[in-house]
């Protein structure tokens, strides 16, 4: 234990195990990027009649970052309009958010319910098992149909975080340590106050399990939903779809794919970084 | 303490959910109705009961998707594609270059194969206009009958829709500058850049159109006379062609056993032609050719340029099909007289590669109107 406080020491330990961390991820990144290199350096050089589906890492950040002045077929150059990724950022957003937030105030309360009420879970559980194994991407034709362009796809996105949501809550009401509601019950807590101070705060830590599981699941679906742009609306799924399928300009599908792995990155990172702050304030890491 | 957290919580994630989401929709409106015209994608069979049940403003279309409206007494046409460019083309025959040079061994050549498919387009053509010449004939009943069978709409819809395309095989010189058009434009709105084009040895889109518009098959069908057999018994030609497209007549024309004495014009001239299931959209089956799964298609011009560049898609314009013959179709009680009543309003479109797409495109554009979609 003594190693930790000699900052020489400190040093060493951080070089022998977190240095070679850093290095070996800088390493894998390095190695991916040149494989993607020479992969469609060596389709475009044998004449491969797939080469134009593999762009390289350079021109994808091109047109990466031209997605952000003007989208090529969306915008029209002639009369000056432009339509950007932001619009796309900004229709994806508004679907997922919405969609998302349904999901949690509906999923959570009713796995706290659930959870914790025999009578409820009796009558939810038959339901939920017969919706829960249908993908939630089944559902796009006919609730694009139903729902329309906006709330059509945010459907899916609900169904998407919902279930998950849903299930690892009733788990986390289910794992309550009972000797910790029995202790509150000896120091007289009412029935009340033993489901709002002991049982929801310990049910936290599976809401944020679920709540990362379900964002994870929610951009899939969005993405997914968004490919029958029916009516309505654009999105990254919908210029996933058309950049490719109808356009082939697949530098910019790969740049969509970037964005999404991104916002994806920022939700599960924003929830994750609210589970930490959730954790140090409880105390319970 | 712990409660009052989780509401604090849940009342951030609120705002910040409501804030986007109305922000979403401010946006939308705040986008301006002024010089924008919406658009939506769907079938061509779809949009006349989309416009029935005022879902959109109008549609546009080819036959017999526009005459269709017109003859149910539904809608009216507000202007006819070739108002926006006279005897634009459209349909062309497209032949997979992989094919045209395969060899399966004695005159079962590629090149054998597709000169015999021409003779039997340029024939199956000539008997539809032929047939159109006289209404009275027995070929036009015949004809009617098949186009009622392919697009599943009724006879007088066929009838009324006929009246609107011309058919025709030959390629000429403003067919070729037509395209050299539809490639400037896509330059234009950067879907295709002129890098690409340099990529695949043009310095130019009319270097890239004289090469891609190829008529010595055309011209070579002179020499082709019917065969008493078969050639490739094994190993059909694939044939792609779009849903329900009466532009692509000539195919069904072609395909026709009954008419023809049992016999069909592609069979007449040795050929065992297999079709596919129908595209949906051009796009859609020049995604087809690039995987090899079609060897000679009946598409629009315009997604044929398109992934012939953007996609590399190894493919060469053998003839033409027909050209005009699609129309902007508005509800006859609608307010819309001409194309500036169409601002704020939607429009459905067969899909962004079409070259229906295209034309109401370049008209907007003229008026100083956008585009976009709904």
């Amino acid at each position: 234990m003594s190693k930790g406080k000699n900052p020489i020491d400190r040093f060493e330990k951080l070089l022998t195990t977190r240095w070679l961390q850093i290095l070996l991820g800088c390493l894998s990144i390095i190695a991916f990027v040149a494989l993607w290199v020479l992969a469609s350096m060596y389709l475009e050089e044998s004449g491969s009649d797939k080469a134009v589906f593999l762009p390289g890492p350079r021109t994808v950040a091109d047109a990466f970052f031209d997605s952000f002045e003007s989208l090529p077929g969306l915008s029209d150059p002639a009369i000056g309009y432009r339509v950007t990724m932001w619009d796309l950022i900004l229709s994806s957003m508004g679907r997922f958010l919405s969609g998302f937030f349904v999901a949690f105030m509906l999923a959570f309360p009713l796995g706290l319910l659930m959870g914790s009420l025999k009578t409820v879970e009796s009558l939810g559980r038959p339901i939920v098992e017969i919706f829960r194994p249908i993908p939630p991407l089944a559902w796009v034709p006919i609730f694009v149909l139903i729902f329309g362009a906006f709330w059509g796809p945010a459907g899916i996105v609900f169904l998407g975080a919902f279930f998950p949501i849903l299930i690892n809550v009733i788990f986390g009401v289910k794992s309550v340590d009972v000797t910790l509601i029995d202790a509150a019950r000896t120091l007289g807590a009412k029935r009340s106050d033993i489901f709002l101070k002991v049982v929801v705060p310990a049910t936290v830590p599976y809401l944020m399990t679920g709540v990362k599981i379900g964002l994870g699941v929610a951009w899939m679906c969005i993405v997914a939903a968004e490919f029958i742009g029916i009516q309505g609306g654009t999105g990254l799924g919908y210029w996933l779809s058309l950049s490719s399928m109808t356009y082939g300009l697949y530098p910019y599908t790969y740049a969509a794919m970037i964005m999404i792995a991104i916002l994806s990155t920022l939700t599960t990172g924003l929830a994750g970084l609210l589970e930490q702050r959730f954790y140090k304030w409880s105390g319970m890491k | 303490m712990q409660k009052k957290l989780m509401i604090l919580a849940v009342i951030v994630v609120a705002i910040v959910v409501i804030a986007s989401v109305a922000a979403v929709f401010l946006m939308r409106d705040n986008g301006g109705d002024e010089n924008v015209v919406y658009y939506t994608t769907m079938a061509p069979s779809l949009m006349d009961s989309w416009l029935a049940e005022n879902q959109t403003s109008a549609y546009i279309a080819w036959e017999p998707y526009a005459s269709s409206a017109l003859v149910a007494g539904t809608g009216r046409a507000l202007l006819w594609t070739n108002e926006i460019m006279p005897h634009h083309p459209c349909c062309v025959v497209l032949g997979w270059t992989p094919f045209i040079e395969s060899d399966l061994g004695g005159n079962v050549t590629g090149v054998n194969m597709t000169l015999r498919f021409l003779k039997a387009h340029i024939e199956a053509t000539e008997w539809v206009n032929d047939a159109l010449a006289d209404k009275h004939s027995v070929e036009y009943n015949q004809l009617v009958d098949m186009a009622v069978g392919f697009t599943l709409r009724n006879a007088s819809v066929v009838e009324e829709a006929f009246n609107h395309v011309s058919y025709g095989y030959e390629m000429n010189a403003s067919f070729e500058s037509a395209l050299t058009q539809f490639t400037e434009m896509y330059i234009a709105s950067n879907i295709v850049t002129n890098a690409t084009l340099n990529l695949l040895g043009y310095d130019n889109s009319t270097e890239f159109v004289g090469d891609y518009v190829n008529d010595s098959y055309l011209a070579a069908t002179t020499g082709i006379v019917p065969s008493p057999t078969i050639l490739n018994p094994d190993d059909p030609i694939r044939l792609g062609y779009l849903a329900g497209d009466l532009h692509q007549m000539a195919q069904v024309v072609a395909m026709n056993k009954t008419s023809f004495g049992g016999t069909s014009l592609f069979e007449k001239y040795g050929l065992n032609v297999a079709k596919l299931t129908a595209f949906a959209s051009g796009p859609a089956e020049m995604l087809a050719f690039k995987a090899g799964s079609v060897d000679i298609g009946y598409l629009g011009a315009p997604p044929a340029i398109q992934k012939r560049l953007n996609d590399r898609t190894d493919t060469v314009i053998l003839a033409q099909a027909n050209s005009e013959g699609s129309a902007l179709i508005v509800s006859k009680n609608s307010d819309v007289h001409e194309l500036k009543d169409l601002v704020g309003k939607t429009v459905a479109t067969p899909g962004e590669g079409s070259i229906q797409h295209l034309l109401l495109k370049i008209a907007l554009s003229r008026e100083g109107i956008a585009f976009i979609k709904g």
